[in-house]
C-alpha cells in the first residue's frame, strides 16, 4: 500500500469522527432546521470521503458520484426541506419523544454497538473499522430518528440519514456500486422525497397537523 | 444458453417493448383530459402491453433465454411471473374501466392520473422481472413503492393519506435494508474474485456457485438483509404492518394489483437471491429462514383473519397468509414444494383478484365494507354474492378450485420430508382460516334484507372479469393446461 493509500485510510478513519459528531448533535437538535443543516454537513463529510477514494483508486466514476452527492445531498435536499418547512408553516420543533439527554445516551450506545458489531467483519475484509462503525451507526441512528421524532419531516430526514449510512457502507467496502446503479439509486431517493413531500402536504391539509404519531385511525 | 444474443438486436427490442409501452402509455394518458378517452386509451395500451409480454413469454419458451444489453434478461422464471402480471393486469384494467365511472376530477385523483400511475406501476413490476442485474432489480422494486404510493392515497381521505404515508415510509425503510443486502452480496462476489461489472448479474452469480460460498458469513448476512427488505414488500410478519392499511384504503383495482401482482414480484426477487445463495452455500440456511418467515406469517395472519371487521382488511390478511404458504413451499424445496409454490403464486393472484372485485362491487352498492353492516347479500345482490362465495371457497383451499392443488402439493412435500411440525401448523391454520371465512361470509350473505343496493346488477366489465377469474380457478383445479405446466416446469428448472 502506497503513501496515498495509507493517507486515504487515515482520512476515512478520522472523518468518521465528524460523522459521529453530526449524529450526536442530531440527537440534541430541537429544531427541524438545525437537523437539516446537520444532515447537510454530514453529506459534506461523505462527499469528501468519496473524493478521497476517487483520488486513491483513480476512478473517474467515483468523481461523478462525488459531484452527484454534493449536488443532491448537500445542496438540493436541504433547500427542498427549507422550502417545505416554509410552505407548510409548521412549528419548528422536532417533537421528540425522548429528552435530549436520553437521545444522546441512545445514540452513544448505538455507536458502541456498531463498533462491537463490525469488529470481526472489518478485519476480515480489510476496511477501516472506524469508517464501517460510522456507517452502521448512521443506519441505526437514522432508524432511531424515525421512530422517536413525531414530525413527518423528521421521519424523512431519518430515512435520509439511514440511506447515508448504507451509502458509506457501500463506499468503503466496495468503492461504490457501478455508476448506472448508483445514479438509479439517487433517482429513486429524489422521487421518494418528492412523494413524501406531496404526502406531507396532504397530511397537513387533511389533519391540520404534521404529527405522524397521531395518525392511528387504521388499526388491527 | 443462447450464444449470440449479447447484442441489442431484434431480441433486445422484444425485451424493450414491454418496458417502453407502459412508460409511453402513461405519458399519453396523462395528456388525455377526457375520462372516457383516457379509459379507452388505457384499455388499448393494456392490450398492447399484454401482447408484448405474450411475445416475450413465447420467445423464451421456444428459443430459451432472451438478453438485451447488460441489464435486461428474461428466462423461464421471469416469463412465468410475467404471465401472471399480464393476466391479472388485463383483468384489473377491464374491471377499473367500470369501477372508475363515478370518480371525479381531483389533484392526482382523476381517471387519467389513475391510469397513468397504473401504467407506471406496471412498468416497474415488469422491469423487476426483466432485470438481469440485482442493482437494477432493487431500483425497480423501490420504483414499485413510489409508483403505487399515490394510488394507495388516491381517495385523499384521512384513512387513505395515513395508509399512503405508512406504505411509503415502511416500504422505503424495508427496501433500504434490501439495498444493504445487495451491497453485501456485491462485496462477497467482488471478494470472491468476480469482475465488478458482472458481480450483480444473477446469471454470473449463479454460475460462480461454490466459489462465491468461500465467505459464508457475508453471504448469510446478505440473505438476511434481503429477506427482511424484500420481505417487507411481500408482507411477511412482522414487517406486514403497511399491508392491510394499504389494501383496505386503496381503490379496489389497486388492492387487487398490490395483492395479486406486487407481492408476487417481491417474492420473485427473494427467489432469485434464494437460488444464488443455495447454489453457493447449500440450501439449508436460506430455506430455514424462508420456512420461519413463512410459518410465522401464516400463523399470525391466520389468527388475525378471525377478528377482522373490514372485508378488505380480511382479504389483506389472507394475502399475508398465502405469501406465508408460498414461502413455506419455497423453504421446503423439493420438486413438489417448488411446484406448489410457483403454482400458488398464480392461483392466489387469480382468487384474490376475484375477491377484491366482488368487494369493490359491495362498496359501490352499499357504501361500506364493514362486515357487521353488510347482511342478506345473497338476496339483494345474488351475482356479487356468487362471486364472493366462489372466491372464498377457492381461497380457503377447498376442491374443486385451483388453490387446493397447490396447497396439497406443498403439504405432501412437507410429509415427504417428514417435517410434521410444519405440516401440522399448515393444516391447523388452514382450518382456522376456513372457519374464519365461513363465519364472516355467513354473516354477510344471510339475514333479513335491510339494505337496498343501488344497482345490484353487474355491468359487463364486472361480470366478464369475475367470470374469467372464476372459470380459471375452476379449470386449473380440474386440470392444469399442458402449455401452462410446461412453462411451470421450465421455471422450476431455473431454481433447481
Amino acid at each position: 500500500m502506497g503513501l496515498v493509500g495509507i493517507a486515504t485510510e487515515k482520512v476515512l478513519s478520522s472523518f468518521s469522527v465528524f460523522l459521529f459528531l453530526t449524529i450526536l448533535l442530531m440527537a440534541v437538535a430541537r429544531r427541524i432546521s438545525t437537523s437539516v443543516l446537520l444532515f447537510s454537513l454530514q453529506s459534506v463529510v461523505i462527499t469528501a470521503e468519496v473524493l478521497a477514494i476517487a483520488f486513491q483508486e483513480k476512478l473517474v466514476e467515483a468523481y461523478v458520484v462525488g459531484v452527484l452527492v454534493f449536488m443532491i445531498k448537500v445542496v438540493a435536499i436541504p433547500r427542498a426541506f427549507f422550502l417545505l418547512t416554509k410552505k407548510l408553516k409548521t412549528v419548528r420543533d422536532v417533537k421528540a419523544s425522548t429528552t435530549p439527554t436520553q437521545s444522546v445516551f441512545i445514540v452513544a450506545l448505538m455507536i458502541y454497538l456498531s463498533y462491537a458489531a463490525v469488529h470481526s467483519y472489518g478485519q476480515a475484509i480489510h476496511v477501516p473499522v472506524d469508517a464501517l462503525a460510522a456507517a452502521v451507526s448512521l443506519i441505526l441512528t437514522g432508524a432511531f430518528l424515525m421512530v422517536s421524532r413525531k414530525k413527518a419531516l423528521m421521519q424523512m430526514l431519518g430515512l435520509l440519514v439511514l440511506e447515508n449510512g448504507i451509502f458509506v457502507a457501500a463506499l468503503i467496502t466496495t468503492f461504490g456500486m457501478p455508476l448506472v446503479i448508483e445514479i438509479g439509486i439517487f433517482f429513486d431517493i429524489l422521487i421518494g422525497l418528492l412523494l413524501m413531500g406531496i404526502f406531507t402536504f396532504r397530511i397537513s391539509d387533511t389533519f391540520d397537523h404534521l404529527d405522524v404519531s397521531k395518525l392511528r385511525r387504521l388499526r388491527g | 444458453m443462447c450464444q449470440n444474443c449479447a447484442g441489442f438486436g431484434a431480441e433486445g427490442m422484444l425485451l424493450l417493448l414491454p418496458i417502453a409501452i407502459p412508460v409511453l402509455g402513461a405519458c399519453i394518458i396523462l395528456g388525455l383530459r377526457n375520462p372516457r378517452l383516457a379509459t379507452r386509451a388505457a384499455l388499448l395500451l393494456g392490450g398492447l402491453e399484454i401482447a408484448a409480454l405474450g411475445v416475450v413469454i413465447w420467445q423464451v419458451h421456444t428459443h430459451g433465454e432472451l438478453q438485451a444489453g447488460r441489464y435486461l434478461r428474461a428466462d423461464s422464471l421471469s416469463s412465468f411471473f410475467l404471465m401472471s402480471i399480464a393476466f391479472i393486469s388485463g383483468l384489473v384494467l377491464v374491471y377499473a374501466s367500470g369501477y372508475l365511472r363515478h370518480t371525479g376530477e381531483g389533484r392526482f385523483s382523476s381517471p387519467r392520473w389513475f391510469y397513468a400511475l397504473v401504467f407506471l406501476f406496471l412498468f416497474t413490476m415488469v422491469s423487476v422481472c426483466l432485470s438481469a442485474n440485482l442493482g437494477l432489480l432493487w431500483i425497480m422494486m423501490e420504483g414499485t413503492t413510489l409508483a403505487s404510493a399515490l394510488l394507495v392515497g388516491f381517495y385523499n381521505t384521512e384513512g387513505a393519506v395515513e395508509a399512503g404515508w405508512k406504505y411509503l415510509i415502511v416500504c422505503t425503510v424495508g427496501i433500504a435494508f434490501a439495498l444493504f443486502g445487495t451491497i453485501v452480496l456485491y462485496l462477497a462476489a467482488v471478494k470472491a474474485g468476480m469482475n465488478p461489472a458482472a458481480a450483480l448479474d444473477w446469471v454470473s452469480l449463479m454460475n460462480a456457485g461454490p466459489r462465491l460460498g468461500l465467505d459464508l458469513s457475508l453471504l448469510k448476512l446478505a440473505f438476511v438483509f434481503v429477506i427482511v427488505g424484500y420481505g417487507t414488500k411481500i408482507g411477511f410478519v412482522p414487517m406486514h404492518s403497511w399491508l392491510p392499511d394499504a389494501h383496505a384504503e386503496a381503490p379496489t383495482p389497486i388492492s387487487a394489483l398490490l395483492s395479486a401482482v406486487l407481492l408476487n414480484c417481491a417474492m420473485y426477487a427473494v427467489m432469485r437471491y434464494d437460488a444464488i445463495v443455495s447454489h453457493a452455500a447449500g440450501p439449508a440456511f436460506p430455506h430455514t429462514l424462508l420456512l420461519i418467515f413463512g410459518v410465522m406469517s401464516m400463523v399470525v395472519a391466520g389468527l388475525l383473519i378471525l377478528v377482522q371487521r373490514n372485508l378488505k382488511r380480511l382479504m389483506a390478511y389472507s394475502s399475508v397468509e398465502h405469501m406465508g404458504i408460498i414461502a413455506i413451499g419455497l423453504g421446503l424445496g423439493g420438486p413438489l414444494g417448488l411446484f406448489g409454490a410457483l403454482l400458488h403464486t398464480f392461483n392466489h393472484s387469480v382468487a384474490k383478484s376475484l375477491l377484491f372485485f366482488s368487494a369493490g362491487n359491495i362498496r359501490h352498492n352499499l357504501g361500506t365494507l364493514r362486515i357487521d353492516e353488510i347482511n342478506s347479500m345473497s338476496r339483494t345482490m345474488p351475482q356479487t354474492s356468487a362471486a364472493l362465495l366462489v372466491g372464498s371457497v377457492a381461497i380457503v383451499g377447498l376442491p374443486p378450485f385451483a388453490l387446493f392443488v397447490s396447497e396439497f402439493a406443498i403439504l405432501s412435500e412437507a410429509f415427504t420430508q417428514a417435517r410434521y411440525l410444519v405440516a401440522a401448523l399448515f393444516l391447523i391454520v388452514l382450518s382456522i382460516v376456513f372457519g374464519g371465512f365461513a363465519y364472516h361470509l355467513f354473516r354477510m350473505l344471510c339475514g333479513e334484507p335491510g339494505q337496498h343496493p343501488e344497482n345490484p346488477k353487474l355491468i359487463p366489465s364486472e361480470y366478464m372479469t369475475m367470470g374469467i377469474a372464476g372459470l380459471c380457478l375452476l379449470f386449473f383445479g380440474a386440470r392444469i393446461p399442458n402449455l401452462f405446466s410446461v412453462l411451470l416446469r421450465e421455471a422450476m428448472a431455473v431454481l433447481r
